[in-house]
């Protein structure tokens, strides 16, 4: 079930009546945590005991954090709980890649080795739930959060269905004090909300899915297309993952909202960063705050020398690219970010103070930054190293390729959701259906969004976060 | 390329909440839901009648615009699957009926894979064109399928017929619910789609396929891909032809034989099926859906013939005490029609070569004109 499916309509209608006809906080909660129970068995009714186990060690383990004070006790405790979120995960995401990468290795060096790899299915937003989890478990460790007594509470929180299955990544510390007292529907932002569901449903069903087929025919076999087609999958692919994503983001959000729950934010216009700094302060935020408050400061952050500083990027950027999946291809896509990042470091520290590469930056950072995400993109989408190869070739020195092409009027259409994307980021849209009245607002909606259903076209893409 | 800070054009303040009891916002709340709800149900409706018939792959909608260009010259008309679409030349046809002093000026509505309700919604559609001269329809007789394979489900094609009288019928046979207008599903049935034993592992996600179906037919999804796919051009001259015939009477040939080893796999699949007894009667969920277009058939002052094509798999489908109130010509009993079983006739167990086709056409031909004659066909 995804939030582009009718049939997550009616599951939500369901959600959203019964929960606000509840009137005690506890009766919300676990209707919630059922609802949410159910919604994750919809895709494998299996993996809920997965979700259930690894929820009940991460509150045996807030508990006895909260017990005792020892320092040796509490780093067994936390270190327990780290290595069983990480352990499920690395099995269930990472066997069979390490496994399979450890035998081409050997054989690399002509020592074959006979490999098994497993028959393992991936619980769908395993990487999202684990990460919920251990943020739980670090901050009652870190003494920012204290242990919840309510198994529901916690339970809920690491399964609560909106940011469930592709995010966003939500905090122990952001979420779990909103479950303390009870919503009250005077406070739910319902207009908001709707509206923020609808943009997302535009994102992903209309755009990402509409583009979908054309960047499916590029990857597939890189090396039919011309350079130019080349250019115009890799540009489709860009507007695509940004339109899933984000466009799931918004969905979840408003979700949540509805139901009186806030969720951070995940976007903030990425593709209008000047550098790539500045892009993963508004790509994926919840992760790379994540990484960078439970992983890179940790390591040690930027202290220390330049040369530690630099193996600490590397080393976050390197596990932020193998978080989004079991394949040379994504780590290449993390090393490639930290390349881009050190890049930047370096050029800012080598051009303080020098007015002439201030000017050259404030024509060419926005053109050099997105090159430089379009280019990582394309080993981030490529099936594997040989296509990504192909591709890079392609897009980056215009040559290799064959015959076939897209029509060029697909740069159209490129320029026309580019435009409509900087309008937005100008805030022209603006907000004036806020001061519409409730039941003009209703007739537009619904009149607006039967509108929209004609542009969803008739495959349906599967989330791409989903297999992360 | 300098980038400025955004700038909010318009900031408009959220009106001041007025202060509501919480009875109040339940029925506010309630009110401008159904507004919201009635407004997209509305702008559905209004969308349907608006937009044009979709773009369908496998000649659906080629075959559809060209007969509604040419809707009152065909006073016959054949509408059913493959079995129909490459085994009956409209112009052998009307040149035996012709010969026999009944002339007839007839249109092959067949498309490859259509089978009820596919079928009933189509003939439907052409039926609501008011074709004026039309007089016969044949419609292939065969059961209701249920199934779509996976790879097609998100095809457009799965999509355009799923109208509540399709799919409710659809539901009904896969819950064995009866066609009465009390829906009764059976018991036992139930229990085995909920437990999701043996024969019905799949029933569960066809049923939740189906109500989807239905959802997304309503509310015209992808209907704007039709829109562009029209104006694309896709429908040239030479794919229109290819789905049309060179006679531009929705005949296409196809040519082929079997090679020997699978004229042995076909004897024997014959020799099989003839050795049943031929009383397999059609689902009444099939009976009541051939119901339904015969009514509509008659509707429009024409009549429906219904129609068994010689093929191996229905060989063994009962034709007497069938429930309907029309006639149904068959031929499917290979003894009668000894010509249309031999393996040199056939491309498979269900299409036949171009000269057997011919042959059926011819034989059809005949058999109708002596039906009509004997005033079993009016």
């Amino acid at each position: 079930m995804t939030f582009v499916e009718f049939r997550f309509l009616w599951f939500f209608l369901l959600v959203f009546i019964v929960y606000w006809t509840m009137r005690t906080n506890t009766a919300r909660k676990v209707w919630l945590l059922l609802c949410s129970y159910a919604f994750y068995a919809a895709w494998n009714w299996k993996f809920t005991f997965l979700l259930l186990g690894s929820t009940t060690v991460d509150y045996i383990v807030g508990q006895a954090l909260g017990r005792c004070e020892s320092p040796s006790w509490r780093r067994f405790w936390i270190t327990a709980s780290v290595c069983v979120n990480l352990g499920v995960l690395g099995f269930f995401k990472y066997f069979n890649f390490f496994v399979s990468s450890a035998s081409q290795f050997l054989a690399w060096f002509g020592l074959p080795a006979s490999t098994n790899t497993l028959n393992i299915i991936l619980p769908v937003g395993i990487s999202f739930y684990t990460f919920h989890s251990m943020s739980y478990t670090i901050d009652v460790y870190r003494r920012k959060q204290p242990p919840v007594s309510s198994f529901v509470d916690l339970t809920l929180f690491v399964s609560f269905f909106p940011p469930l299955v592709a995010g966003p990544i939500v905090r122990a510390v952001y979420f779990l004090p909103q479950l303390v007292s009870s919503r009250r529907f005077s406070g739910v932002d319902v207009r908001g909300a709707v509206m923020l569901f609808l943009s997302g449903f535009i994102k992903k069903a209309c755009i990402a899915d509409g583009l979908a087929p054309t960047v499916d025919r590029y990857f597939a076999h890189p090396a039919n297309f011309t350079s130019t087609s080349a250019w115009i999958a890799v540009l489709f692919y860009t507007i695509q993952v940004y339109c899933d994503f984000s466009g799931y983001t918004d969905m979840a959000i408003a979700a949540a909202r509805l139901l009186g729950y806030q969720l951070p934010n995940n976007f903030n216009f990425p593709y209008f960063a000047r550098n790539v700094s500045d892009f993963w302060r508004r790509w994926h935020i919840s992760l790379s705050s994540w990484l960078r408050d439970y992983l890179y400061i940790p390591l040690g952050g930027n202290r220390g020398s330049r040369g530690f500083a630099y193996r600490n990027v590397i080393i976050t950027m390197v596990l932020c690219g193998l978080w989004h999946g079991a394949a040379w291809t994504f780590v290449i896509f993390g090393a490639l970010h930290a390349t881009a990042l050190l890049i930047h470091r370096e050029w800012i520290r080598l051009t303080e103070g020098l007015k002439w590469a201030a000017r050259i930056m404030r024509w060419f950072a926005w053109p050099i930054t997105m090159y430089a995400i379009c280019f990582a993109l394309i080993v981030f989408r490529a099936q594997d190293l040989s296509r990504a190869g192909t591709a890079v070739k392609q897009f980056a020195l215009f040559c290799g390729g064959g015959n076939e092409h897209f029509h060029r009027w697909l740069f159209f259409v490129i320029g026309t959701l580019a435009l409509i994307h900087w309008l937005n980021y100008r805030r022209w849209f603006g907000e004036s259906w806020r001061r519409w009245p409730a039941p003009v607002f209703a007739a537009a909606y619904g009149c607006t969004f039967a509108t929209v259903l004609l542009f969803v076209p008739p495959h349906y893409t599967p989330f791409i976060y989903f297999q992360f | 390329m300098p980038v400025r800070e955004p700038v909010s054009k318009v900031h408009v303040e959220p009106p001041a909440p007025q202060k509501l009891t919480g009875r109040e916002t339940v029925i506010r709340a309630l009110i401008n839901t159904g507004i919201g709800a009635a407004a997209f149900l509305i702008t559905c409706a209004g969308l349907r009648i608006a937009l044009p018939f979709p773009e369908i792959d496998g000649g659906v909608s080629q075959k559809f615009r060209f007969f509604a260009a040419h809707k009152d010259e065909f006073d016959t008309l054949f509408i059913g699957s493959s079995r129909v679409y490459f085994q009956i030349s409209p112009a052998i046809f009307d040149r035996v009926t012709r010969k026999r002093g009944m002339a007839t000026h007839s249109f092959n509505f067949g498309v490859g894979g259509m089978y009820l309700p596919e079928t009933a919604y189509l003939l439907e559609q052409i039926l609501d064109l008011k074709p004026r001269n039309l007089r016969w329809v044949f419609i292939e007789y065969d059961e209701m399928q249920t199934k779509w394979s996976p790879e097609n489900q998100t095809s457009r094609r799965a999509l355009y017929w799923a109208d509540w009288k399709r799919v409710s019928l659809l539901l009904r046979k896969l819950t064995d619910a009866g066609t009465d207008p009390l829906w009764r599903p059976n018991p036992t049935k139930l229990r085995d789609i909920v437990l999701r034993e043996e024969d019905e592992k799949n029933t569960r996600s066809l049923l939740a396929f189906y109500a989807g179906q239905f959802e997304k037919n309503y509310a015209n999804f992808a209907r704007a891909a039709d829109v562009l796919d029209y104006f694309l051009s896709r429908d040239t001259k030479k794919r229109r032809a290819s789905y049309l015939g060179t006679a531009s009477d929705g005949y296409v040939i196809r040519p082929g034989q079997m090679s020997p080893s699978q004229a042995a796999v076909y004897e024997r699949a014959l020799a099989d099926a003839m050795a049943q007894p031929r009383t397999r009667p059609l689902s009444s969920y099939a009976v009541e859906a051939y119901r339904q277009c015969a009514t509509e058939v008659r509707s429009i002052g024409a009549t429906p013939i219904f129609l068994i094509t010689p093929n191996t798999p229905q060989i063994n489908i009962a034709t007497e005490n069938t429930g309907l109130p029309s006639v149904v010509m068959a031929f499917n009993n290979p003894r009668a029609y000894p010509s249309l079983y031999g393996s040199n006739a056939h491309r498979d167990g269900q299409h036949l070569t171009k000269s057997g086709a011919e042959e059926f056409t011819r034989m059809l031909a005949a058999n109708f004109v002596e039906l009509a004659r004997a005033g079993e066909v009016k």
